[in-house]
Parts: structure tokens; C-alpha cells; sequence
């Protein structure tokens, strides 16, 4: 109660403080989401991306 | 003159009254009353009550031991007496009776689901701004030129190919662009000019990069022919479609050119000894 409390006067008293946290709380979304979502791409697809087998053709190609 | 008043008309107190709840209520009016029912003539007798007994739509017949008494209330007596009964043991009349109340489940306090009821609505809003915000730069991207357009669009040249004094013409954009790579003489020359002279002034440190290569766009100011290179009365550029001139550094002296030669956008990569255009 008393944390709903503080969160109620912190950020949702005057309007203004409001709506600037929701797109602050947006903007930090999307940068969290697409972080995260690529982080779980890779490691989907991990081995089988370029920048994962990129080194072995590279060396291949010096050598020779 | 002998005056008299006829009453037409008098004041009938109501008869019927109101319950609280609306509904008007005349309790000594039989509304189960049925019409006398004859037998309508093919022989089966009355189905409902006696047709030879009056409807008892109000009053009553009574037959005490010696004749027949008939009560008809024509006007029941008004109720006069119409309030309610404020102090009563009865329950209380509601406005609307069905509805079950609802007072142990509202909150208490206003603060009790404020903060959550709040937060919910700014989940909402963080929600729907990310998604016009990944909406709307998803159709910038689509403005934005794709990687092969990019590609084209650079034109890379090997410096180490072009000797000193010669000039080089290549094709970026679909247009001719001039590379000369100047003698110190020519810089001098280029240099040495006076600003106060020239149609377009603009001094050559300004139009070069490096003062050995000089980079230009390929068209002549005026109408758009290629210019001829080393050539005219300046030593430069001569276009032949309206007799312009221009000299080493590109600039116009002669002619109705208003303006000296274009400097396209370029670069060196000096790892590679190149020379990018675009």
C-alpha cells in the first residue's frame, strides 16, 4: 500500500509527469525488447549466421 | 336581478391511489370479474358464470336471512392519507428492488486500487507508443535508399593510375567526372590568381582537397556539355558548344558560363590509395 501509494504521487499525480514517464518507459522498452530479442536470435541460431562462421572462410581464403 | 351560480362541475377526489412503487392500487375493484356468459344459442348451457347473477365488478351481494341486499360502491371513499409511513418495521422501498447491493464490494478507501488501476493505463500507453514508434520507423525505412543504390552510388578510382599532368574521365551517376592530377606549376598557377578578376571568385584551396588532385563535375555550367580538358585560353577545361572557358582549377573565365565546374562529394582512402566519388 505504501509502495502504490509512493508510485501514485511519484509519477501519476500531474499529468505532465505522467505522460513524459510513458514515452521515457516506451523509449527504454524498445531499446529492452529489440536487446533481448536479439540476444535470443542468436542464440537460436547460433552456428549458423554469418558473423558466426564469417572466421572460418576468412582464414581460408588468407591461407590460401 | 336575483343572481344565482349553477355548479357545473365539481372536484372528484381520486379514487385510485398510487402505491409507492407506482402501481395504481383500487382495492375493492374485482379485477377477476368475468362477463355474464350467455349460452349463444346451440344448446351446450354457459361455460362460465350464471348469466342471470350481475358481474360483480364492484360491490357485493349479500343475502342476509330476510331479502336480498345489493352494496355498489359507485364512488369509493378517497384515501386521504397518501405519505409514507416513514418509521415502520417493514423493509425500506427501494427505487430499484432487484438490484442486489453491491457495498461489500467496493473499496473501502479511494486510494485502495488507484496506483494499480494507474499503472495499468500507463502499461498501455508504453505498450501502444513502442508499437507507433516501431510503426511509423518501419515506413521511414522504406524511404531510405536500399544497400544496392548505395552501392552504385560510389565510384572509386585508383589514384596511382593517373600520372602527373593528365586528366582522367570518369562516369559517376551517369555523369563525366574530371580528375586532373595537377603539376606543382599548375597549383601555382591555380593560386596565383586574383579573386577580384573571376565570375564565380572562389579560391582554389577551397575547391580541392589536395591541391595535386583536382575532383570536378564534368558539365558545364552553362548548357550542360562535356568541356574539352587542357584546353582554351586558360589552360584548363574549354567547352566547344558555347566557347566557355576555364581554368586549372575548374573555374569559369571566359565565355557564358555563370558558374566555375561542380565539386562533387569525394574522399581519399588513403590505405588503398583511392579515390572515392559519392
Amino acid at each position: 500500500m505504501a509502495f502504490a501509494n509512493a508510485f501514485y504521487n511519484t509519477f501519476v499525480k500531474r499529468n505532465s509527469v505522467f505522460v513524459t514517464s510513458i514515452f521515457a518507459g516506451a523509449f527504454a522498452f524498445n531499446v529492452g525488447f529489440d536487446v533481448a530479442v536479439t540476444s535470443f536470435w542468436d542464440r537460436w541460431n547460433q552456428g549458423k549466421q554469418w558473423k558466426d562462421i564469417r572466421s572460418r572462410y576468412i582464414q581460408e581464403e588468407s591461407e590460401s | 336581478m336575483a343572481s344565482y351560480a349553477v355548479r357545473k362541475s365539481i372536484n372528484l377526489a381520486p379514487t385510485v391511489r398510487a402505491l409507492p412503487n407506482g402501481i395504481p392500487s383500487a382495492p375493492r375493484l374485482n379485477l377477476a370479474a368475468r362477463t355474464p356468459s350467455d349460452g349463444h344459442g346451440h344448446g351446450h348451457g354457459a361455460a362460465g358464470p350464471r348469466a342471470d347473477v350481475p358481474t360483480r365488478l364492484t360491490g357485493t351481494f349479500t343475502s342476509p336471512s330476510v331479502g336480498l341486499v345489493s352494496k355498489t360502491f359507485s364512488a369509493p371513499s378517497p384515501t386521504t392519507h397518501l405519505q409514507q409511513r416513514l418509521i415502520h418495521t417493514s423493509v425500506a422501498a427501494k427505487d430499484a428492488p432487484q438490484v442486489p447491493d453491491f457495498t461489500p464490494y467496493t473499496p473501502k478507501d479511494e486510494s485502495t486500487n488507484r496506483a494499480m488501476s494507474y499503472f495499468m493505463v500507463g502499461s498501455l500507453g508504453v505498450l501502444s507508443a513502442s508499437l507507433a514508434q516501431s510503426t511509423i520507423t518501419g515506413f521511414l525505412e522504406t524511404m531510405a535508399a536500399s544497400a544496392d543504390v548505395l552501392a552504385l552510388a560510389k565510384t572509386e578510382v585508383q589514384l596511382a593510375n593517373i600520372p602527373e599532368g593528365k586528366n582522367v574521365i570518369i562516369k559517376w551517376r551517369g555523369k563525366p567526372v574530371f580528375i586532373r592530377h595537377r603539376t606543382p606549376e599548375e597549383i601555382e598557377e591555380a593560386r596565383g590568381v586574383s579573386l577580384k578578376g573571376l565570375r564565380d571568385p572562389q579560391r582554389d584551396e577551397d575547391r580541392v582537397k589536395k591541391p595535386e588532385w583536382l575532383v570536378m563535375l564534368g558539365v558545364c555550367t552553362h548548357l550542360g556539355c562535356v568541356p574539352i580538358g587542357e584546353s582554351g585560353d586558360y589552360g584548363g577545361w574549354f567547352c566547344p558548344c558555347h566557347g566557355s572557358h576555364y581554368d586549372i582549377s575548374g573555374r569559369a573565365r571566359k565565355g557564358p558560363a555563370p558558374l566555375n565546374l561542380e565539386i562533387p562529394p569525394y574522399d581519399f582512402n588513403e590505405a588503398e590509395g583511392k579515390l572515392v566519388v559519392g
